[in-house]
């Protein structure tokens, strides 16, 4: 008798240790949802829901019985996304991927660091992101000092461009973008015949696109947050015939911009980190992703990686403490599908621009930077 | 010169926009005294009506200029009845009430009509078919597209059939005695909430006519593509006096130019600032407006 009652009692302590190991992960996410860059935001929040869906679909986390995901709205606002934190922050999630634009990331990132909650950017691109020793910060994408590097080097030694006209407009990330090649241009011999900052939300630059057409530069640099920004500043210049060498970034790098601008997007070039297609994690990533939300965008990849990165670390680790989940994500080597990947002591986890030509309405690899050769 | 002369083309396109939307703003407060916050809305679900409706037409194998006249026109309904039911449902019923709860009414209203069309159009920006209106003259180094001569002469012929409206009429001269004294040209017979529907209505209409035409210009419309420009044609409408027709107009045609010029020739960080300068300084020395907002005969 004592023998069973010892054995139901083992049997019930098993059990509501069970019950008290299964538990859900929830992830938040943030991303601008509403505003004008909703595409993007909404990209970021849908490579989220992926990773999730393929990590269930692959048997989930042990330890675990669900993944939920909660995702927030920044608006691309730095206020914004200091509520979308606290929100998160009350609902108790576990981990952040998030957010998209750095301003919104730089004061996100300090009130999620308060609580050890860990922040994985699938699109902050500014360097103080990952410089302000934050332990709670790590970075999918690259770094915009590479980003410039990359079309400094491009503009030297592909273009030999003797000048360039910029424009940005106006947020941490473009701004912060258009000064770092307007700091290299000297030393690359290029002239800087002007720089403009035009507003956000703008959608008329015929007075600043006169203006570059009287300065006649070798290379038009576009540092814009906003993808359709983009396509509508290329359109216009375009009618307004200005024919210098189109240079662009990774936030005007979205399908959108072709959908918009058309044949005025060829010839057109673009930083961007490299993304092989042929990898299996990518063709993972868009066998779950491409039928549910259609063609991915300039960060849905990063998002996927952010968000599969941190589930394999908690994986690892057994647990989703911060200092643990940390030191798991800093001992793993990551094949991602946007690129490989392996995150460094301050949340770095390498660039790897390359610039990218708008050919008959399609994307292709042109030169590498790292090499300094066509592809 | 040349540059001169291009900046000026641009802003006299600018200027034509804002001034369409304008009159909205400016007849509606002509007769209710409201400023209507959900105006810029009325812009934005014309720009995209008019691209559901034109790709849709000239995937039927209609001819260009057919597709745009027959889209500019059905828009235009298309938004007249949008404005009417807006108009009833969130202006009608606090007639009596406030002018400060009809005006927060006029916000929700915005917000709610913004967030629509997000969430039935999505959040991606709807490409144009630019295509249609491709092409344009160049004089020496000044361009001027096709779409900047359509703007400008569709925009004068729309002022022409208003004026025409507002001062040759029955209507017009219906809508004018309703904003002189609703309650007096109700006792000569004249139905004042018909009056106000169809001055929203028509209001709404410009709008939509100038969403199809920024969208051909820019190349795309996308949900929050109302705020910005109804901030910037309200200004207008206040800069030209309130109320007044021709002083939209003028007062459309100055935000346009100043904003032009003051990036043209400052910089384009500042043209905002300077388009408010000069609203502020205008107000200031003259706080009717340009033309006055009070000249009873051109207010509608």
């Amino acid at each position: 008798m004592k023998r069973i009652l010892a054995l139901i009692l083992v049997l019930a302590m098993t059990l509501a240790s069970a019950s008290a190991f299964a538990e859900t992960l929830k992830l938040g996410s943030m991303s601008p949802l509403t505003g004008p860059y909703a595409a993007d935001g909404n990209d970021i929040a849908n490579g989220v829901r992926t990773a999730i869906e393929v990590v269930k679909a692959e048997g989930g986390i042990p330890g675990f019985d669900d993944i939920t995901l909660s995702a927030q709205d920044t608006a691309c606002d730095p206020r914004q996304a200091v509520a979308a934190a606290n929100k998160l922050i009350n609902e108790e999630v576990a981990a952040v991927i998030g957010a998209y634009c750095s301003s919104a990331t730089l004061p996100a990132s300090e009130t999620l660091d308060e609580e050890d909650i860990i922040m994985l950017t699938p699109g902050s691109t500014n360097e103080k992101v990952t410089e302000r020793g934050l332990k709670n910060i790590f970075r999918t994408c690259g770094r915009d000092d590479d980003q410039s590097k990359a079309a400094l080097r491009f503009m030297k030694e592909y273009l030999k461009a003797k000048t360039i006209y910029l424009v940005d407009d106006k947020t941490a990330y473009s701004q912060g973008l258009a000064d770092n090649v307007e700091k290299g241009c000297p030393a690359a011999g290029i002239k800087v015949l002007g720089h403009e900052h035009v507003n956000q939300g703008d959608k008329d630059f015929s007075a600043v696109l006169t203006k570059v057409k009287a300065a006649k530069p070798d290379v038009f640099y576009v540092s814009l947050q906003n993808s359709a920004t983009g396509a509508l500043l290329i359109i216009q210049a375009k009618r307004m015939g200005i024919d210098a060498v189109y240079l662009a970034q990774d936030a005007v790098y979205h399908p959108q911009l072709i959908k918009i601008a058309k044949k005025d997007a060829n010839g057109m070039f673009l930083t961007f980190g490299y993304v092989d297609p042929n990898t299996p994690s990518y063709k993972q990533f868009i066998k779950f992703y491409e039928p549910k939300y259609g063609k991915p965008g300039a960060y849905s990849t990063y998002a996927y990686d952010s968000a599969m990165a941190y589930m394999a670390a908690v994986k690892k680790a057994g647990s989703t403490d911060l200092d643990k989940v940390r030191a798991a994500l800093l001992s793993m080597e990551f094949k991602g599908a946007s690129k490989s990947f392996k995150y460094k002591e301050n949340g770095d986890s390498g660039s790897n621009y390359i610039i990218r030509k708008i050919e008959n309405g399609k994307y292709v690899d042109f030169w590498n930077a790292q090499t300094g050769k066509k592809y | 010169m040349d540059y001169f002369l291009q900046q000026l083309v641009n802003g006299i396109t600018l200027g034509g926009v804002y001034a369409l939307i304008a009159l909205g703003y400016t007849m509606v407060y002509g007769i209710i005294q409201l400023i209507n916050f959900a105006h810029g809305e009325f812009f934005a679900a014309g720009g995209y009506m008019g691209v559901i409706i034109i790709s849709y037409l000239s995937a039927q194998g209609m001819s260009p200029v057919l597709c745009i006249a027959l889209g500019l026109g059905l828009t235009m309904g298309y938004c007249a009845l949008l404005a009417m039911a807006v108009e009833k449902v969130a202006y009608k019923p606090l007639r009596s009430s406030s002018r400060l709860s009809v005006l927060l009414s006029a916000l929700g209203m915005s917000i709610f009509l913004q967030n629509g069309l997000m969430l039935t159009q999505g959040v991606y920006d709807k490409a144009y078919p630019t295509e249609m209106t491709a092409g344009g003259f160049h004089f020496g180094n000044v361009v001027v597209s096709y779409m900047q001569i359509y703007i400008v002469l569709i925009t004068a012929a729309l002022l022409i059939c208003l004026n025409l409206l507002v001062f040759k009429t029955r209507i017009g001269k219906a809508m004018r005695a309703t904003a002189q004294d609703k309650v007096m040209s109700a006792l000569v017979g004249i139905n004042s909430n018909k009056i106000i529907s169809l001055t929203f209505a028509i209001g709404a209409g410009l709008a939509a006519a100038a969403g199809i035409m920024v969208g051909f210009y820019y190349g795309s419309v996308n949900y929050s593509m109302g705020f910005v420009p109804g901030i910037k044609a309200f200004a207008a409408a206040v800069l030209g006096g309130i109320g007044n027709i021709t002083g939209a107009m003028v007062g459309g045609l100055i935000i346009g130019m100043v904003e032009i010029f003051a990036a043209g020739y400052l910089s384009s960080e500042y043209k905002d600032v300077f388009a408010f300068i000069i609203l502020i300084a205008v107000l200031y020395f003259r706080p009717t407006g340009i033309m006055g907002e009070n000249v009873d005969d051109t207010r509608v």
